[in-house]
């Protein structure tokens, strides 16, 4: 007999409990890791952020490169709607004015329209979701009587007649924003009802919890996933709405180009030079396309019923 | 089952009400149905009087509406200055020919929509599955101008006019005889097709997916059904249930007119005037477009929603 009393088999079957509990106990993956690894897994979300990146990189790089500016007019090209030359890789519009410089310029406006939608409305849509869920009642009643109305009244309308008085690129946005906010405030109560019937929640609020601190730290922690998902997706919607209202010639007023804008101006001339609405709707649908594979892929990422690290 | 439609109806009622005042109100502080007059006062005097007197603009901006509630309870929805024509009569004639764009393009791409979504969730994660989700993604991205602008520029302007389609081309949309009609209401019905094809059929497609998940798929299979007897009847019975909603409202929204398609084909449909009413201050039409938009919309709704009592007959209506 040993002073500590332990066979050796009780030593080996010891070591084995242990190793199985450090088996147990190595650190589990967090839900963000996981999230993480299955976006990388998923190819096309990869190429669509690689792609988002590179498209708004070459639109913030590009006009500061060329010698051309967005509303600069080539004197020699005055007689304007030149095709595609060393001076100017995408033409020139009808008064003479750097097409590839407008392009990158309008892209970059469109981004930048899309990206403040995409930010005011799920601000909007995530607040106003959580107080709907959380305390439901009349407010829930009333936000889901305006979701309804929205649906009633069409978007173009409420956007021709606001683009009227706020023609600049933010009052736009902000526009935009007011309408699409209701998609995701339904999402967010839904899950925020589904939530604040949690154990954990029920116990913060026994613990004596304000409903505002509870809703910060306890609920929309939990929404995060889908509200990014969401964030995603309306930029491209924001992106086609922009671009088809611009179309209708109601969008941001020249000179300022948007995608949209682009397409507009050059479209009389689509028979003799469709390259002029090619290259513009060819960015559109570029950012859209890299947008909803990213929003895709996102999805696919935090998604919890996505069994482990399998990408869909 | 009655008395859910009426309660349903009578729910809508003040909706309806408001939204039509609102933009009433909005339409009316945006645009005004004068500017063209102040610059000829005083010889247009007379004109200047009966447009302010059609449309009550002596009366303050937030009452105005309420003019024009009594006008259309009575059954009179104003009259068109732009058109020259009582708006009744223009929703009568440019809403039948918006149906005949919205019909065919609607029934066009719910059947190919169908038929691809059951095609991915049956052979999923096939080769045809990839290819047909990759042409969805592409599809969804593209805009509805540009599909409509490059199958006119294609088939209409470069390969000879075979659609008789050349841009700013507006006579002749009145057909005389079916081929007719057939030149000239292809491609928009084509470019209508496209668009929704590419969202509904990977909208489909995850609703078939849940559902041939299902344990009572599982089951069918068990039994030893047939391959296309559970796919067809136990599979897509249900998965038509959030489809039908989809459809109803997709339906609705091409019904009251689509402007991108009929402005790029000169269709004289709902779509192009209601754009240019709002420009004009032609708030009688942009009105009667709005309310015979959100009887579509409620329509259809209540129809999907009784819809869902056939497909499922557990869904109780009471």
């Amino acid at each position: 007999m040993t002073e500590t009393g332990l066979t050796a088999e009780a030593i080996a079957l010891r070591s084995a409990e242990i190793r199985g509990l450090e088996g147990l106990a190595s650190k589990p993956m967090s839900f963000g890791l996981l999230a993480w690894r299955r976006f990388l897994r998923h190819r096309l979300a990869l190429i669509g952020a690689v792609g988002i990146v590179l498209i708004a990189l070459g639109f913030i790089v590009q006009p500061w490169t060329s010698s051309w500016d967005f509303d600069e007019i080539d004197p020699i090209a005055l007689g304007g709607d030149q095709g595609i030359s060393a001076q100017h890789w995408f033409g020139t519009d009808d008064i003479g004015r750097d097409l590839m410089v407008r392009t990158f310029h309008g892209g970059r406006s469109s981004l930048q329209i899309a990206l403040v939608v995409a930010v005011v409305s799920t601000l909007i849509g995530v607040t106003l979701g959580a107080v709907a869920g959380y305390f439901g009642g009349w407010i829930d009643v009333l936000l889901g009587q305006v979701t309804n109305l929205f649906l009633i009244v069409p978007a173009l309308l409420v956007l021709a007649v606001f683009a009227k008085r706020w023609d600049n690129k933010n009052s736009l946005a902000i526009v935009i924003a007011c309408l699409l906010w209701t998609g995701i405030q339904r999402v967010v109560r839904g899950l925020v009802f589904q939530i604040k019937e949690q154990e954990y929640v029920q116990a913060a609020r026994a613990a004596g919890a304000r409903p505002g601190r509870i809703l910060v730290r306890h609920v929309l922690p939990n929404v995060v996933g889908p509200v990014m998902v969401n964030l995603t997706l309306t930029a491209g919607t924001a992106i086609a709405l922009e671009s088809t209202l611009s179309f209708l010639g109601l969008g941001v007023k020249p000179p300022t180009p948007t995608l949209g804008n682009l397409v507009f101006e050059a479209k009389g001339r689509i028979d003799s030079q469709p390259i002029k609405v090619l290259l513009p709707a060819f960015f559109i649908v570029a950012i859209t396309l890299c947008i909803n594979f990213l929003g895709d892929g996102l999805r696919d990422a935090v998604d919890p019923k996505a069994a482990g690290e399998r990408a869909g | 089952m009655f008395a859910y439609v009426i309660r349903r109806v009578l729910a809508t009622i003040p909706l309806l009400f408001i939204a039509l005042y609102s933009v009433h109100v909005g339409v009316s502080f945006t645009t005004d149905p004068l500017a063209e007059f102040y610059q000829c006062l005083p010889r247009c005097q007379q004109g200047y009087d009966l447009i302010s007197d059609q449309y009550d603009l002596d009366t303050n901006i937030w009452v105005r509406p309420f003019a024009w509630f009594g006008d259309a309870a009575t059954g009179d929805l104003g009259r068109s200055n732009e058109l020259g024509q009582p708006v009744s009569t223009i929703l009568k004639t440019r809403g039948w020919n918006t149906a005949q764009l919205a019909i065919p393009a609607f029934a066009l791409s719910t059947g190919v929509a169908l038929m691809l979504a059951i095609y991915s969730a049956t052979h999923k994660y096939s080769a045809g599955d990839y290819a047909l989700t990759s042409l969805s993604f592409v599809g969804i991205a593209l805009p509805t101008f540009v599909v409509g602008l490059l199958l006119q520029t294609t088939f209409a302007v470069w390969w000879q006019d075979w659609f008789h389609n050349k841009p700013f081309w507006t006579q002749g949309k009145h057909a005389d005889s079916f081929g007719q009609f057939l030149s000239s209401a292809t491609l928009p019905i084509l470019t209508l097709t496209i668009v929704s094809v590419a969202a509904d059929s990977r909208f489909g497609r995850t609703a078939m997916l849940e559902v041939l998940n299902a344990d009572y798929i599982r089951t069918a299979r068990a039994k030893g059904l047939s391959r296309r007897r559970v796919v067809w009847r136990h599979g897509l019975r249900n998965a038509l249930i959030p489809l039908v909603t989809l459809w109803a409202l997709n339906f609705s929204i091409l019904l009251s007119g689509s402007v991108i398609t009929e402005s790029i084909f000169s269709w004289p449909g709902l779509g192009p005037p209601f754009i240019d009413g709002l420009g004009e201050a032609d708030i009688d039409l942009v009105l009667g477009i709005v309310i015979f938009g959100s009887f579509l919309v409620i329509t259809f709704n209540l129809i999907a929603d009784v819809l869902y009592g056939v497909l499922d007959p557990r869904i109780r209506y009471d």
